[in-house]
């Protein structure tokens, strides 16, 4: 039991040490799937449109 | 157990981070500035015919020819060129998605909807062309 526990210690360790990777090792040919979803501020957006609109009626370069 | 919190911390904190960057274009890459530069020689012309009544903004985020010769035409189309142009560069260089385009080109039509002076032409989200 001792042991099992410096072995999950160990590798936990050598987890966070590695910045806490996840690597997920697939078969080459087969795609993998991955759903994501992204939220977009579009407050953010809306400040960088205003900016870009407002470089480019007034001609200057960024 | 306090180091794995710890790196939970930092991950939150660098994600926030992150998210408080903003989008923007960062990087001007040769498309980009030759975009942005034809849109500021063409502002002057294309803020004329939206005077007119000729061009309006659309709720695309895109102009569009209610009117005029073939002249005008080639100018909307152009315009609408470059600014396909800048939105994707947002939506690749923010790592959006692209899906996030039309959320960008949408985002763009609103912000011209506001920017638009008593006179000229926009689209409402309904699709209705006033005038403003």
């Amino acid at each position: 039991m001792g042991k099992f526990k410096i072995g999950a210690l160990a590798i936990v360790g050598v987890a966070l040490l590695t910045g806490c990777t996840v690597k997920a090792v697939g078969d080459p040919n087969r795609p993998i799937t991955i759903n994501a979803h992204i939220t977009i501020d579009i407050k953010g957006l809306e400040k960088t449109a205003s900016n870009i609109e407002d470089m480019v009626s007034s001609g200057q370069t960024k | 157990m306090k180091k794995f919190v710890g790196c939970v911390v930092m991950m939150l904190a660098l994600t926030s981070f992150a998210f408080s960057q903003g989008y923007d274009i960062k990087t001007l890459t040769p498309d980009v500035k030759s975009a942005l530069d034809a849109r500021k020689a063409r502002f002057s012309d294309l803020k004329m015919l939206k005077a007119k009544g000729v061009v309006g903004e659309n709720n695309r985020g895109y102009v569009e020819a209610l009117g005029g010769a073939a002249d005008v035409k080639s100018l909307v189309s152009a315009e609408n060129v470059d600014r396909k142009a800048l939105y994707a560069a947002i939506v690749v260089q923010n790592e959006l998605g692209d899906a996030a385009l039309s959320t960008v080109e949408g985002v763009f039509a609103g912000v011209q909807r506001d920017k638009a002076v008593a006179g000229e032409k926009v689209q409402d989200l309904a699709g209705n062309w006033i005038t403003k």
